[in-house]
């Protein structure tokens, strides 16, 4: 058999080696093109782990595979006044085009958006927040440390890039504003949402009317007091007083079972002062709703608050548990 | 002659064939391939067709590599099912060539592996939805079962699109659209080998996801 690359084989577990030449050979199986059955068979014989491994791997990518043809890809920003059908010959260009560009010319896939004419960018800096019009009687109030780009041709179609948003969306249902955040597409029934892209979670909190989340994938309505959490790729839904929603619009911050990490993003976004978490205290989470107003004078505040420390370093503040 | 008893036994497995068809297989051209096969089974008193003729002369191969593909003692029960595969197709032109029928042969025993695989699982999820064998289990599956099905997804988007777009475009390219190799790496300017490097990569990466999905 061919040592396709013998360097590494001597160090490696045996199932992993095994593993290696099985997905060789499924690589060469797989071209209609393959001719040399005998040499596969010879591989075979040479051991009976080697179907096993050939089997379970072919098994394993054709489950997969059938995924990513069920669902192509993750929904682009694509203008919602589009019928289905054109939705779905964007869709699939919009992977092969991008892609096989990126192929050819070497380009990375996220260039491509770039390429997009005419979208509009709206950043806020830490600290400051922003009111944005998406287009008549809807509006979109950006924290600081925001990033939210407006599809050029149509205004109902958007996406957060990172940071904390609230949206109050006139609801036309014939042309449905749709988001995208971190990934997911949240499409309104007619709201008033608060989105917040975290460091490794989505928060998305409903004011009033329905959001659906992903109308494609797991198709989750939320309502009207409900809030999800993506973290780890799993949803979980839960009940939020709606008064809190959207809080941090009038100086307030608003945390539920959030660490302190994410609640020095937060406070970072709200009052552009830099804060960050002392090694070891990330673990610790706390609920609860703080007026900024003080903490942007004075950040020694928050000891009070939070019951943490927080110190000086530089020009941040560093918090910690006691 | 060597190749009498498989005609003869073919013979037999074609009329139940002919009664399996109706009733399993409602996307086929049932009347197009019935009456082929009723053609071929009044040709075939008097002269093998060239496919019967191929799979005779091939037999022996088929039955090596059947065997040491896994199927073990019921190689020949395989090679039967093959044989009604290669009918049913009615792709008799292609079917002749002994590369067609060994490709024929491998994606057979994935079938066969893949279905074994579905039943064991099943087996296992009918007792965890069963109320009562495990606590108070619900018998139709929990939205967080439907959520966490949805989520497999993205984590096989992640895991290719973690490759790189070139080898995330050769993967789609060949396996999606069904696109040769050689004509694969003619689009991406790149040698066939790394087209092949780039596929074993992708191939690694997806079973690595599986498996994480399927460890829940």
């Amino acid at each position: 058999m061919t040592p396709f690359y013998s360097q590494e084989v001597a160090a490696m577990h045996p199932d992993e080696h095994i593993r290696d030449e099985a997905a060789h050979w499924a690589v060469l199986t797989g071209d209609p093109a393959f001719e040399d059955w005998d040499r596969f068979t010879s591989w075979l014989e040479s051991n009976p782990d080697h179907a096993r491994a050939y089997d379970e791997l072919m098994s394993q990518v054709g489950s997969a595979t059938g995924m990513l043809i069920d669902y192509p890809v993750e929904e682009p920003l694509v203008a919602a006044n589009d019928d289905e059908d054109t939705f779905h010959t964007l869709w699939r260009r919009g992977w092969f085009g991008p892609a096989l560009a990126a192929c050819l010319a070497g380009l990375v896939a996220a260039g491509v958006w770039q390429i997009r004419a005419a979208d509009e960018v709206y950043v806020t800096p830490m600290g400051e927040s922003m009111i944005v019009a998406l287009g008549e009687g809807s509006t979109a109030e950006l924290a600081g440390g925001t990033r939210l780009v407006v599809d050029g041709e149509d205004a109902r179609s958007a996406r957060l890039e990172r940071g904390h948003a609230l949206f109050r969306i006139r609801h036309d249902a014939g042309d449905p504003f749709r988001l995208v955040a971190a990934g997911d597409t949240l499409v309104d029934v007619g709201t008033i949402f608060d989105v917040r892209i975290g460091r490794e979670r989505l928060d998305v909190a409903v004011a009033e009317g329905a959001v659906i989340v992903n109308p494609q994938a797991q198709n989750l309505r939320i309502d009207a007091g409900e809030g999800v959490v993506r973290s780890e790729g799993v949803y979980v839904i839960t009940a939020l007083p709606p008064a809190e929603i959207g809080e941090w619009t009038d100086g307030r911050a608003t945390f539920r079972d959030a660490t302190l990490e994410e609640i020095t993003l937060d406070l970072t976004r709200a009052t552009g002062i830099a804060f960050s978490v002392q090694p070891g205290s990330e673990a610790m989470r706390l609920s609860g709703s703080i007026a900024l107003g003080p903490v942007r004078s004075d950040p020694r505040t928050l000891e009070a608050l939070l019951g943490v420390r927080a110190r000086p370093v530089g020009e941040g503040w560093v918090l910690s548990l006691d | 002659m060597k190749g009498d008893g498989l005609c003869r036994r073919a013979y037999g497995r074609r009329l139940a064939f002919l009664q399996h068809a109706w009733a399993t297989f409602p996307r086929f051209n049932l009347r197009a391939s019935i009456l082929s096969l009723g053609h071929k089974i009044v040709q075939e008193v008097s002269s093998p067709t060239s496919l019967e003729q191929a799979f005779v002369a091939n037999r022996q191969r088929l039955l090596r590599f059947l065997t040491a593909r896994g199927a073990g003692d019921e190689a020949e029960d395989v090679l039967q099912d093959l044989w009604m595969r290669l009918l049913a197709a009615g792709n008799d032109e292609a079917a002749v060539h002994p590369s067609y029928m060994m490709r024929a042969a491998d994606r057979l025993m994935i079938d066969r592996y893949r279905s074994k695989v579905q039943a064991a699982k099943r087996d296992r999820a009918w007792a965890e939805t069963q109320p009562g064998v495990l606590d108070d289990t619900d018998a139709a599956p929990s939205a967080e079962r439907v959520i966490a099905a949805h989520q497999h997804t993205r984590m096989v988007h992640e895991a290719l699109d973690a490759l790189g777009p070139r080898a995330a475009t050769i993967f789609r390219r060949h396996r999606i659209d069904g696109i040769p190799q050689r004509d694969v790496a003619a689009e991406c300017n790149v040698s066939l080998s790394t087209v092949e490097s780039d596929l074993r990569r992708a191939y690694q990466a997806l079973c690595e996801v599986w498996r994480r999905i399927d460890e829940g």
